[in-house]
């Protein structure tokens, strides 16, 4: 294989034999799970019994980093770990605990994101269990949510995924400051303020920033031991100096401002890590990358202590680094978000506050170290624009054209504007980043899940629609249409239709925002996380954690799924009972109940499926999809977050379709639906047509989705494309795609990710899954191995139309 | 030109990157005046509707074979029979099939309403330098309604290619080309009794009409298909190439075209005979034979696969 996509080694200065054997073991890994941390957090309550929570959960986490096992990666220039080896997943008992004990048995045999687990492990966490439970964040969620959410969820409406037994993660530190500053300086800012304030709550919260960071130096210092140690042991000459260079580095390192390059990577990969093991989330992210470590790069390639080539190796490291952390989550979970996701995003390109392009030598080399890293993480992602240039759009064409999904392209025109519509000014919005998959928002100046508090499935109250609010699966009736307790209705109109979808939609999204807010205000104890807190604004001036109001902007976002599925529907319904009255609506929902089996229903089905689809470039259909759209984004102004008033400059509710493989699972809860859709499988993913349903190829589907309200979808707005490898092949085709990119610009398209690989290579890829550990697909916003997928998911892959590029 | 101007195409294909520059959007015309025994696009032979039956999708319901007029369709091994000859009422049982198992191909429209269609991806075309092709079928056997719709497009800015054979008289060839920015030719044969075998008809029209082509300062692509037992005597081969490097500088390109067989299936599924009953293997060190001949004339040559 060719290592470099452009890249041209002017000297012998990356290891490239080094990266390969790094990369093949990342490649190769298997999942574990360790119990150190949970054991230490134990320990570490046990002792601070009646102390404030926030405090109890800062020296726990110095507790910790005092005492868990380190180590530094055989032929890694980055370091820094959160749990005992490689690809081991630490536990969060705080968060929730009962789960991991009913699945102790059953981490090694799941057909999906498996995980070993030792007996000596067992034996730990069933040993702490005692100890957490009741008293867990889960607890505390369970404890306040009320019937109704609990139906809903038995309906198969409302999910909640990590909100309601994890942390929230979603969090971009501010790398400037960061890299600016040092962790000492830091501490003494929170001392002086500690010294000047008289607020409760403020005093806590500056005694806990002290001690987490403390505690991080002190984990720092332990690398220096180990680096000597190591080094004394080691024969080969370079290494041997590598690792005296990191002995020496991390005696100093975070006491001061950052030095050089090489410590800047590493210390954005620190931190990165140390998020990870404070709370439980993940989406934990780099935010824009080559614009926070440009100045560094800079400045000591004119002191001449970096080459090019040097800078790439230690990126490339660092990227690859990702690979070794790991989540583990209810099976139940999994499903929703499958193959390992931490969605660590990295993000290059895009304007800069000023408005100016700020592409530069750095967004480069970060797609050639992508290239070289070949793995899923970090969630590579790039933000483009009228002005970014021809080149980089085409190396990250090329990037895209190895199969591997990255980078997902983000249009900078829209989603600033979509932020600056939240009130968010120019200069922030401008300053905009991925955080996790497709949701974006200012880094260090954001708090809270932009998206993904909970998810709501269209598809299911699509089929309540349907049956006057009553469940056909679980007979469960939360709200009828015609005030009658069974599920038959008849809607004289396509208007009745659309007000019956309307009335749903408010009362399951009313819903769903009353079960973000009894997660939030749980997580606003049990997520407290003073170490991410001191580095985002405003939780320094304010004295208060991140989860409590200490954020600048608090603009959260639940995840919608299936509107494609739903406006597909209407359309059908709208054409074939009302506007052409071919069809009755008892003939349609008796065909739907048949799963179209049978004469009759499957002429129906016929009729149906030849119906207008999203993605197509049918305005008869695609207004019906942004009507749809409309309806959810006219509900927001009503709903308030926990915080609202409370510290952030602006509260508020805006939409995504960032779904991670939740269109999946959703599916399966959803029967047969109006647009020919067979019961149980999957809904759309994001705003990408319905598998299978766009004929057209990649314009139509653009100019589909142009029509919808792009910039209101302020969360992300998620388009997945599967192009065949060959139809990028050969410079050529690889100009016509790079075009393609520059329309979607125009075109007003929000965000665009790419699958490029052919059926045959998927099916295979099923088939013979030892011989495709390199295969890194798009899942949703976050790229997987394939091979990881539970099969459900790989068949929603595979089949994701594929778009070929001429006939 | 009146509204009444319409026009009979199959498809609108976007997203076509291999007719002409950049991205473009190929209109597919119905009806072609020569009859190439390896045309993959039987189904636009003639203008008119045609119905194609895909037997792998018929599951045996009966409700074709039930209301065909005439007892035209029976049941075959696989799929349905259908007496063409006999079946009044095709669209009908086309309509009742419950797996759309059988595709209509064909449709008119009026220009105006295809400029419209075309012009949904105008930002793909001037970002990328792309525009449109009129391929078929000849879509020159529609002359005035293509003038129409290039005039149309032309007053937005449109790059226009066309992809033709060329055999009509050359004042009307006349008109159209003025009217477009780009030909992409087909030269099938040098000699006669080859192009008449092999499509048949006379190619002297083809020969003259390209002649005076490249005298109106048009880009030209020329189209050189290779199928092997049929045009693919090499020298007339030769004779071909030297033909084209006698055009002159207008021709800025020779794309070598392989044979493929996508079209072969569409034959039975519109229940007319396949002319090619055989297997054709393309023989790719002749492909590369003919490249390098027209290199060594001057001529820019590739193969396309
Ligand atoms: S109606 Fe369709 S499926 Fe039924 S027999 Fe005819 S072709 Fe086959
Ligand atoms: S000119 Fe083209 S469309 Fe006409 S018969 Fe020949 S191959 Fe078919």
């Amino acid at each position: 294989m060719k290592p470099f996509l452009d890249f041209v080694p002017q000297m012998n200065d990356i290891d490239l034999k080094r990266i390969a054997r790094m990369q093949k073991k990342m490649e190769k890994r298997q999942a574990s799970i360790c119990s150190e941390r949970a054991l230490l957090i134990t320990e570490s309550f046990q002792s601070t019994e009646g102390e404030d929570y926030v405090l109890r959960k800062a020296k726990a986490f110095a507790h910790i980093l005092k005492h868990m096992s380190i180590y530094i990666e055989n032929d890694s220039l980055i370091f820094g770990n959160q749990a005992n080896c490689n690809f081991a997943a630490p536990i969060f008992p705080e968060y929730s605990i009962n789960w991991i004990i009913d699945e102790l048995d059953e981490f090694h045999q799941r057909s999906g994101d498996v995980f070993q687990i030792s007996e000596k492990v067992k034996k730990d966490l069933s040993g702490i269990a005692s100890y957490w439970r009741n008293n867990t964040h889960q607890d505390e969620v369970f404890r306040n949510t009320p019937e109704t959410i609990v139906l809903s969820e038995k309906q198969g409406v409302l999910h909640r995924g990590g909100i309601s037994m994890s942390g929230d993660g979603h969090i971009v530190p501010k790398h400037e400051l960061i890299l600016e500053k040092g962790f000492r300086a830091i501490i003494r800012d929170a001392q002086q303020k500690l010294n000047e304030t008289i607020d409760h709550e403020a005093q806590i919260f500056y005694q806990s920033v002290i001690i987490t960071l403390e505690g991080a130096l002190v984990y720092i210092k332990r690398f220096s031991q180990l680096a000597y140690q190591m080094a004394e042991g080691e024969k080969d000459e370079k290494r041997k100096a590598e690792l005296w260079k990191i002995g020496k580095m991390c005696e100093t390192l975070m006491e001061r401002p950052v030095q050089n390059f090489y410590e800047g990577c590493e210390v954005c990969y620190l931190v990165h890590v140390l998020q990870m093991l404070e709370s439980n989330g993940h989406s934990f992210c780099y935010g824009r990358f080559d614009q926070y470590m440009i100045d560094l790069y800079h400045s000591d390639i004119q002191n001449g202590i970096l080459t090019k080539e040097k800078a790439l190796e230690i990126i490339t490291h660092m990227f690859l680094m990702n690979s070794s952390h790991n989540k583990v989550r209810p099976y139940g979970h999994t499903k929703f978000s499958q193959g390992y996701p931490l969605y660590s995003n990295l993000m290059i390109g895009g304007r800069k506050p000023d408005g100016a392009d700020g592409s530069n030598e750095l967004s480069y080399l970060c797609i050639e170290a992508m290239n070289l890293t070949s793995m899923a993480e970090p969630n590579f992602s790039m933000r483009y624009n009228q002005d970014t240039p021809a080149d980089l759009l085409k190396l990250a064409a090329k990037l895209i054209r190895t199969g591997c999904g990255m980078p997902s392209m983000f249009n900078d025109e829209v989603a600033v504007r979509g932020l600056m519509d939240l009130g968010i000014p120019k200069e922030d919005a401008l300053d905009y980043c991925a955080i996790g998959c497709v949701e974006t928002g200012v880094p260090g100046k954001y708090g809270h899940r932009a998206t993904g508090m909970t998810y709501v499935n269209w598809g299911k109250v699509l089929e309540l629609v349907l049956n006057n609010g009553k469940d056909p699966n679980s007979g469960i009736q939360l709200i009828s249409l015609n005030g009658r307790n069974d599920n038959e209705i008849n809607y004289e109109s396509y208007d009745e239709v659309w007000d019956g979808w309307e009335k749903l939609l408010k009362y399951y999204s009313d819903l769903a925002v009353e079960c973000d807010a009894i997660c939030d205000r749980s997580l606003a104890k049990h997520d407290a996380s003073p170490f991410a807190s001191c580095f985002i604004d405003n939780c320094m001036e304010l004295g208060k954690t991140l989860k409590n109001g200490g954020c600048k902007y608090d603009v959260i976002s639940q995840s919608n799924i299936g509107p494609c599925v739903v406006g597909n529907s209407l359309a059908a319904i709208k054409k074939l009972i009302f506007d052409e009255q071919k069809i009755t609506w008892e003939q349609l929902l008796s065909a739907i109940n048949n799963n179209w089996q049978g004469r009759e229903a499957s002429y129906i089905h016929k009729l149906v499926k030849n119906a207008p689809k999203f993605g197509n470039d049918d305005d008869y259909v695609d207004y019906i999809v942004k009507d749809v759209f409309d309806s959810y984004l006219r509900l927001l102004p009503a709903y308030k977050t926990e915080r609202m008033g409370r510290g952030p400059e602006i509260s508020c509710y805006t939409m995504s379709t960032s779904n991670i493989t939740s269109y999946v699972p959703n599916g399966l809860d959803v029967g047969s639906t109006p647009d020919g859709r067979t019961a149980k499988s999957p809904l759309n993913e994001g705003c990408s047509p319905t598998q299978g349903t766009d004929m057209r190829g990649p314009t139509a589907v653009i100019n589909s989705v142009a029509k919808l309200p792009n910039s209101k979808v302020a969360a992300g707005q998620l388009l997945n494309m599967r192009f065949s490898s060959g139809s990028l092949a050969g410079d050529e085709n690889l100009n016509k795609f790079v075009n393609f990119l520059q329309a979607c610009i125009l075109k007003g398209i929000y965000h665009n990710q790419f699958n490029v690989v052919d059926s045959k290579t998927l099916l295979d890829a099923k088939e013979h899954p030892e011989n495709y550990t390199d295969l890194i697909v798009r899942v949703a916003g976050y790229c997987a191995q394939f091979v990881a997928l539970m099969p459900e998911a790989q068949n929603a892959i595979i089949a994701r139309t594929e778009n070929e590029w001429c006939m | 030109m009146s509204d009444e101007n319409k026009g009979y195409i199959s498809t609108i294909q976007l997203y076509s990157t291999k007719d002409g520059p950049g991205i473009r959007s190929t209109v597919f015309f119905m009806g072609c005046n020569l009859k190439c025994k390896w045309c993959s696009n039987p189904e636009l032979l003639t203008p008119d509707i045609k119905y194609m039956h895909f037997e792998h999708k018929c599951i045996h319901c009966g409700a074709c074979v039930e209301i065909a007029s005439n007892h035209s369709i029976t049941f075959a091994e696989k799929g349905c029979r259908i007496d063409r000859q006999m079946c009044s009422n095709l669209a009908e049982c086309a309509e009742i099939c419950p797996q759309n198992a059988y595709e209509k191909i064909g449709f008119e429209i009026s220009s105006e309403e295809l400029v419209h269609k075309i012009m949904r991806d105008k930002e793909f075309y001037s970002v990328s330098n792309g525009g449109v092709t009129f391929s078929g079928g000849d879509s020159i056997l529609q002359g005035d309604f293509i003038i129409d719709v290039a005039q149309r497009l032309h007053a937005q800015g449109i790059h226009i290619a066309l992809d033709t054979a060329g055999n009509i008289c050359w004042e009307k060839m006349k008109a159209i080309i003025e009217n477009v920015d780009m030909v992409l030719y087909d030269i099938k044969a040098y000699a006669g009794e080859i192009h008449k075998i092999c499509t048949a008809v006379d190619n002297t029209l083809i020969l003259s009409n390209i002649k005076h082509i490249s005298k109106m300062n048009k880009d030209i692509i020329i189209r050189m298909i290779i199928v092997p037992g049929f045009n693919d005597d090499m020298d007339d081969v030769y004779q071909r190439i030297v033909f084209i490097k006698s055009l002159g500088s207008s021709v800025k390109r020779v794309d070598i075209l392989e044979y493929h067989n996508f079209g072969s299936g569409k034959y039975a599924r519109l229940g007319i005979e396949n002319p090619i009953q055989q297997v054709i293997c393309n023989n790719y060190s002749l492909l590369e034979k003919v490249k390098k001949m027209a290199c060594e004339l001057g001529l820019n040559a590739a193969i396309l696969q």
